[in-house]
Formats: C-alpha cells, sequence, structure tokens
C-alpha cells in the first residue's frame, strides 16, 4: 500500500518535470535542422488597433509575397525567409516592444507600415545601427539619413511633384499661382507644409495659406471661407480620404470647386476617397500616388499578386495598400539576395550589428534600380538621399475612377536637415 | 510559557503600522527579491516591455487615484497631463542637455502647476461639470505640443537615454530597475499620504465638501494640492514613458488613453492604494498580450471564414465587454476581492 502511495507520487512528479521539461526538449532537439537555414526579417504592421484597417491588408500582403517567394521562388538562393511579423497596435509602447524582439531574435531588418510606426522606433534603430525599411514615410523618418529607409517617396515628395505638375501642365496665369494648403494635423499634414516650405519660393508658388484639421473634421466650411476670400488658384490637401472628401464637398458647396484645382496626397488619393465623397464630386481632383493605382493594370507582378490575393485574401482584393505590402516584400527579397551575394550566409546568420551592417552596405545601399515589378518606381540609393523609391504618379479621378496621368515623375529630394526650422 | 492571543500593538506607530507583523515583513522581502530578480532574469522583451508598461501607467494611476479617488475630483485629462511631463522631460534633457534627474523633477513639477492651472475651475464646479473643464485640458496641451517649436511639433522629438551618473538605462532590464525604484518610491508615498492630514482632507472633501468646509479644512486649497500632486505623478510616468521610448509625438497621449485610465482605477477599486496596481495589471494585460498576441491570431486561425479584420475589429469589443461585466459584477472593483481574499486568509482554517 505504502509502496504503491509512493509509485504515484513519484508518477506525478515525473510527469509534472516533463511537462516543464518539454518546451527546453524540444528547442534543443528540433533547433539545430532549421537553425542558419532561414533569414529572419521583422515586419511590424498596425494589425490591431486604430489603424487596423490599413494594418491588415499590409499584413496579410507581405506573408502572402513572402509566402511565394519561399515556396514558388525557392527563397533567397535557397534559404526560406522567416517573417517575424508582430502587431505594434498602432501604440509607441509596443512598437518599442517590437524593434527589441526584433532585434533579440536576430532580425537582418525591420519593415514598418506607417511613418508613425517608424517615428516610435527609429531612435532605437538608429543608435543601434539596425536598419529598417519603412512603406509610408514622413520626411522626419530619415533626415537627417541615419539607418532607416523609406520604400516610396515621402508626403513631402508628394507636395513638390504635384507642385511641378501643376506648373507645367495646368498653371495658365502669369506671375506666381496662390495655393493653399489644407493639412492634417500629424505627420501626413507636416510632411507636404516642410516641402512647401522648402519649396514654394524656389518652385515659384504663393503659399497664401496653411490651414489644419483633425482627423475626425465634421466640417472645414470656416477654413475654407477664409480660403476662398484669398482667391486661391490651387487647393492641396494633405490628409486621409474621410477629412478630404469633406472639405471637396465644402469647397464644392461654396463654389470654390471646380474654379480652382485641387490636389491631394497619396494618403487620400484612394478608392475610398471617391466613395465617401461621392464619384460626381470627386470628379477632376487631381492626386499623386507613389504604386500603381490600379488591380487591372499591366505590371509583371499584378498576376501573382492578384492570385494569392484572390485564393489567400480574397477581402483584400483591388485594396491599395495591398499593392504597397506586396512591393516592399519584393524590396526585402531584394535586399537579402544582394547581401547574401556579397557576404555569404555565414554572416547573416549571426543576426549580430555585423549582419546589421552588411545588410545596410551591400543590401539596401547596393539597390541599383531593382523594378519592383511595375508595382512602383525602381528602387535604388543614391549616397545622402534614403528614400529608395524616388518616383510618384500624377493621378485623376475621371468618370469616378481615379486613373493615372502621367508616367512615373521624380521627386527631387529636399535636404530638410539643412534647414534651420526643421524640427523646431 | 504563556502565548498571545492574535496581535497585540503597545504603541501608537504599531497600531499604525502598514507592515505589522514578522510574517508581513518576510512577504514584503520576498516579493520584493522576487520582483527584482524574476522578471529582469526571465522575461523576454515582450513581458518585460509588458512590466515596465504597466509600472509607467502605474505611476500615472497611482496620481489619478489621488485626484479621483480620495479627493472626488474628476479628470478626464490625465494623457494631457502626461504628456506634459514627458514634453518637459524630453526638451530639457534633448534641447538643455539637462541631467536626466532634473528632467524628472521638473517633469513632475510642472505637470504639477499645469493640474493646478486646469484645477482652477474645480473651486467652483464639480462632478460631470469638472470633467468636461478637464477634457479641455487634454486637448489645450495636445495642441500646445503640435504647434510650439520646441516640442518639435507633429514630427515629434527625439529623448536620450535616462542616466544617472555613469549609469546609462539603455536596456529594458536597466529600464525595468528605474521604473521599478520609481514605481516603488510612488506607492510609499501614495500609501501614507492618504493616513496624513491632506489625505484625510482629501477624503472629507470627497465625501462631502460642505461638510469639510464647516470643519474648518481649507476646501479650495486641498482640492488644488490634490491636482497638483496627482499630475506631479502623471508628470513622473510621462518623463519615464520619454526615456524609455526615445521619441515622443503628440499622437502618443490620445483622449481614449485619459478614458482607460479611468477605467483602470474603477476596475482596480477607486480610493485604495491595491487598485490601480490589479487594475492597471489587469487591464494592460489584456490590451497588451491577450487580445493581441492569443486572442486575435486564434480568432483568425480558427475561424478563417471572417471577413478582413473581424478579429481585429472583434478585440475591442471583447475588451469593452471584459469592462463592463467586471462593473456589473465587481462595482467595487479589485481591490474589494483582494480584501475578501485576505480576510479569508487570516481566519483559515475557520469560515470566520
Amino acid at each position: 500500500m505504502k509502496n504503491k502511495k509512493l509509485l504515484i507520487i513519484n508518477s506525478i512528479i515525473c510527469v509534472a518535470l516533463l511537462v516543464v521539461a518539454l518546451p527546453f526538449l524540444s528547442a534543443c532537439g528540433g533547433g539545430e535542422d532549421t537553425a542558419g537555414k532561414t533569414l529572419k526579417v521583422g515586419i511590424m504592421t498596425p494589425t490591431t488597433g486604430i489603424a487596423a484597417e490599413k494594418g491588415v491588408p499590409l499584413r496579410d500582403a507581405n506573408m502572402d509575397c513572402i509566402a511565394y517567394i519561399n515556396t514558388e521562388l525557392g527563397g533567397i538562393n535557397g534559404y526560406q525567409i522567416e517573417a517575424i511579423n508582430l502587431d505594434s497596435q498602432y501604440k509607441a509602447d509596443q512598437a518599442v516592444t517590437n524593434i527589441n524582439q526584433f532585434m533579440d531574435q536576430g532580425c537582418l531588418f525591420f519593415t514598418t507600415s506607417a511613418s508613425a510606426e517608424m517615428s516610435w522606433v527609429q531612435e532605437i534603430a538608429n543608435r543601434a545601427g539596425f536598419p529598417g525599411l519603412v512603406c509610408y514615410s514622413s520626411p522626419s523618418n530619415y533626415h537627417p539619413p541615419q539607418h532607416i529607409y523609406g520604400q516610396m517617396p515621402d508626403y513631402g515628395d508628394d507636395w513638390t511633384a504635384f507642385a511641378q505638375y501643376y506648373l507645367d501642365n495646368i498653371w495658365q496665369g502669369t506671375g506666381k499661382p496662390k495655393m493653399a494648403l489644407m493639412l492634417l494635423n500629424n505627420s501626413t499634414g507636416a510632411g507636404a507644409k516642410n516641402a512647401a516650405m522648402a519649396m514654394a519660393d524656389a518652385m515659384g508658388i504663393e503659399i497664401i495659406a496653411m490651414e489644419e484639421h483633425a482627423a475626425t473634421t465634421i466640417s472645414e466650411m470656416e477654413s475654407l471661407t477664409r480660403v476662398s476670400a484669398m482667391n486661391p488658384d490651387v487647393i492641396y490637401i494633405s490628409s486621409t480620404p474621410q477629412p478630404t472628401s469633406i472639405i471637396i464637398k465644402e469647397a464644392k458647396n461654396i463654389g470654390l470647386y471646380p474654379n480652382v484645382t485641387i490636389g491631394v496626397c497619396h494618403a487620400a488619393m484612394t478608392k475610398a476617397l471617391v466613395d465617401l465623397g461621392g464619384a460626381d464630386i470627386i470628379e477632376g481632383v487631381y492626386g499623386v500616388f507613389p504604386t500603381i493605382v490600379s488591380w487591372d493594370e499591366d505590371a509583371p507582378a499584378v498576376v501573382k499578386m492578384k492570385e494569392y490575393a484572390q485564393n489567400l485574401h480574397p477581402n483584400d482584393v483591388n485594396n491599395g495598400d495591398y499593392i504597397a505590402a506586396w512591393a516592399q516584400s519584393l524590396i526585402i527579397a531584394e535586399i537579402l539576395r544582394k547581401t547574401l551575394d556579397a557576404v555569404g550566409y555565414d554572416v547573416l546568420a549571426k543576426g549580430d550589428a555585423e549582419s546589421w551592417a552588411a545588410i545596410e552596405q551591400y543590401g539596401f545601399q547596393g539597390l541599383d534600380g531593382y523594378d519592383v515589378g511595375g508595382l512602383q518606381s525602381p528602387v535604388n540609393y543614391v549616397a545622402g538621399d534614403n528614400r529608395l523609391g524616388k518616383s510618384l504618379r500624377i493621378n485623376r479621378v475621371t468618370n469616378g475612377v481615379i486613373t493615372a496621368i502621367t508616367g512615373w515623375v521624380e521627386a527631387p529630394l529636399i535636404k530638410y536637415e539643412d534647414y534651420d526650422w526643421f524640427g523646431n | 510559557m504563556s502565548l498571545p492571543c492574535g496581535i497585540r500593538n503597545y504603541n501608537y506607530a504599531q497600531d499604525m503600522a502598514i507592515f505589522r507583523t514578522k510574517t508581513h515583513w518576510g512577504m514584503l522581502i520576498v516579493f520584493l527579491v522576487l520582483l527584482f530578480t524574476v522578471p529582469p532574469l526571465t522575461f523576454n522583451h515582450l513581458w518585460l516591455n509588458t512590466v515596465n508598461t504597466i509600472g509607467i501607467t502605474l505611476i500615472a494611476t497611482l496620481g489619478l487615484n489621488i485626484l479621483v479617488g480620495y479627493c472626488g475630483q474628476l479628470s478626464i485629462g490625465h494623457a494631457g497631463f502626461i504628456a506634459v511631463g514627458a514634453y518637459t522631460s524630453a526638451i530639457l534633457t534633448n534641447r538643455f542637455d539637462m541631467p536626466f534627474l532634473v528632467g524628472l523633477i521638473a517633469a513632475g513639477v510642472v505637470a504639477g502647476c499645469v493640474g493646478i492651472i486646469f484645477g482652477l475651475p474645480s473651486v467652483r464646479v464639480k462632478g460631470f461639470y469638472l470633467a468636461i473643464t478637464t477634457i479641455a485640458a487634454q486637448f489645450i496641451i495636445i495642441w500646445v505640443i503640435n504647434h510650439w517649436g520646441l516640442t518639435g511639433g507633429f514630427e515629434g522629438i527625439s529623448v536620450p537615454y535616462a542616466s544617472i551618473g555613469g549609469l546609462v538605462f539603455d536596456s529594458d532590464v536597466k529600464q525595468f530597475y528605474l521604473v521599478m525604484v520609481i514605481v516603488l518610491m510612488a506607492v510609499f508615498v501614495a500609501k501614507n499620504l492618504m493616513r496624513t492630514k491632506v489625505g484625510r482632507a482629501f477624503i472629507a472633501i470627497r465625501d462631502n465638501d460642505l461638510a469639510a468646509e464647516v470643519m474648518g479644512i481649507n476646501v479650495n486649497y486641498y482640492k488644488l494640492l490634490a491636482f497638483f500632486i496627482g499630475c506631479f505623478f502623471a508628470g513622473i510616468a510621462g518623463a519615464l514613458l520619454a526615456h524609455t521610448t526615445y521619441y515622443l509625438n503628440a499622437e502618443q497621449f490620445s483622449f481614449t488613453d485619459s478614458i482607460l485610465y479611468i477605467g483602470m482605477i474603477i476596475i482596480g477599486g477607486l480610493g485604495t492604494t491595491i487598485g490601480p496596481m490589479l487594475g492597471v495589471t489587469l487591464v494592460k494585460i489584456i490590451q497588451k498580450v491577450l487580445l493581441p498576441i492569443y486572442m486575435v491570431p486564434w480568432l483568425e486561425n480558427s475561424i478563417t471564414s471572417l471577413p478582413a479584420g473581424f478579429a481585429t475589429g472583434l478585440a475591442p469589443i471583447v475588451f469593452g465587454l471584459i469592462i463592463v461585466l467586471f462593473l456589473i459584477l465587481e462595482p467595487r472593483g479589485l481591490a474589494h476581492r483582494w480584501n475578501l481574499f485576505k480576510a479569508a486568509y487570516r481566519l483559515w482554517p475557520f469560515s470566520y
């Protein structure tokens, strides 16, 4: 009886010890075969929280494209890309946790979707020399240039490209055209404001008003009335679709539009703008976008992108963010390929500062006109300019559809860091 | 040999002590040893950062609890006061190269003074009316931050590592020690403040400000003092937040956060020191770990027919549901549950 009791107690202890030790045992056994055969990349997306509407398709595209690269293209020279996807919740403290995890887990570099996410972690990355790639960027992410790179032109570039297009193709008057800026009160608006402050005089544009609004605005009639009294020739809106649609509707109500030209930044120039504003109201509005805007466009990467989206995430079909993140993943693969070719796997297997330096030197800075499947302008690195994609297209809403009216227009580099007011 | 039955107090100091027995002291020491060894040695970045966030939020909510829970002055602009502290420290350390400790103390003082300014309406209004005036604080502060050159405007401002002497707090582990030491100091101050004349005046004002005035309490003075102390705590929390995230912009201090701070102290238990600890811990673990790390991926993987983003949208609904259910089932907060547990523990194995 006594022995039986002892046996039961011993058995329970053994089972408990086994349960406790199981994770360690499995880690020891399973890691050896696969260790050193993957290339780890940290991918941060705002999958939950207030930006989840954009974060979910961005995450889906990143993971779908990497699955495509791993399964159909055999990875990078045979090495699989191991994407570590973490949700930032669009919160600073979570983003900080994530970047520490990326570094801790031996990621070779990391990506973020939004300029805000990158702004929260760029100090940590820059201090550690941990390279990062941001999809939708703001000038403050990489001015002055350090270890953060922009996948596409930023909100400042949007303004410059549109302003140049306006001067070359629309402006018919004499002297300087008068432009009013309607700016969202965050980095989206600040990007256009900075570019206008830096370039307007040199380009020959008179900025007559800079009106700010919140993302939750329900009316901008007051600011539009002020703007209207100044007789602008052109209004530029650097904001998201909802406030932009309100501004355009009200501009139409007071007779300002279509008498003046309206241009919008790439945060607003989406199908959502047309849906929210109504096709007849938004008709004729100009806008810039750094990727293709239509899923039916004749670009090589569209075929696979469409196939994966339809099979894995049908709700993301026709979503512009999906295009941007698919392009981001193609660039991720190219950065890894270039570095792998240059330094070999052993250096990358370390996942430490040496690997990061190699990734930056041979991967990011080795990009020399890589064609991103036609989804965006080719990416290349030029010393002192951390924007990898430098061109965007001018689009116009025609018959309710956003249609490209130019080819890729290069936005010139603005050295914001040389201006006293930048960041002050 | 005679053994005393129960615990005897022979003087006033013994009677007032928080830790009255050797068992209490033993448990405190064990708790502190575990607190300062287990997380830094065993936690990964996610959990360590969660603990740091809990610590920083706890300091802020301890201040809010003094203001709302003890003094009865409803404030819905606490994230704004945290922002004041964060930017004060960021500006002093970044723009003026001041030491971290100067930034930390200045953060508390400046936030406290700003708190007094926005607390002035409390002299004339209370309840929901006061709540509305404190909402103004949130929006005015954020507007100033976005438009003042020193704060970096919309672009934000970078913040150097916290450092004391030669010790630079440049990792999660080091920051954990910094945050926890300040948390312990904050808990000590908050707990003991309520046992002083000031604390009793706060409670008297909360329970009936007219009666308090009749008793000779300078109601206006103590209301503004509560704003100063509550916002001082918020300022200290803001400074720690700044030096652990290294970068600030106004988007980090949303009105939603201000509401959530109120939710945390209600869930934890208003007017207790243990309440904010329990409330913050529960809410932050749900918010930072359970929902995004476990629930959303589980929903997305197990119910594949859900439309894209549905699980994500479900997360805040579940979070809200947890809070609502909690308030219905345990309106006195987790602190009440904790007290019931302690009472049961003391009497065990007897039921009463």
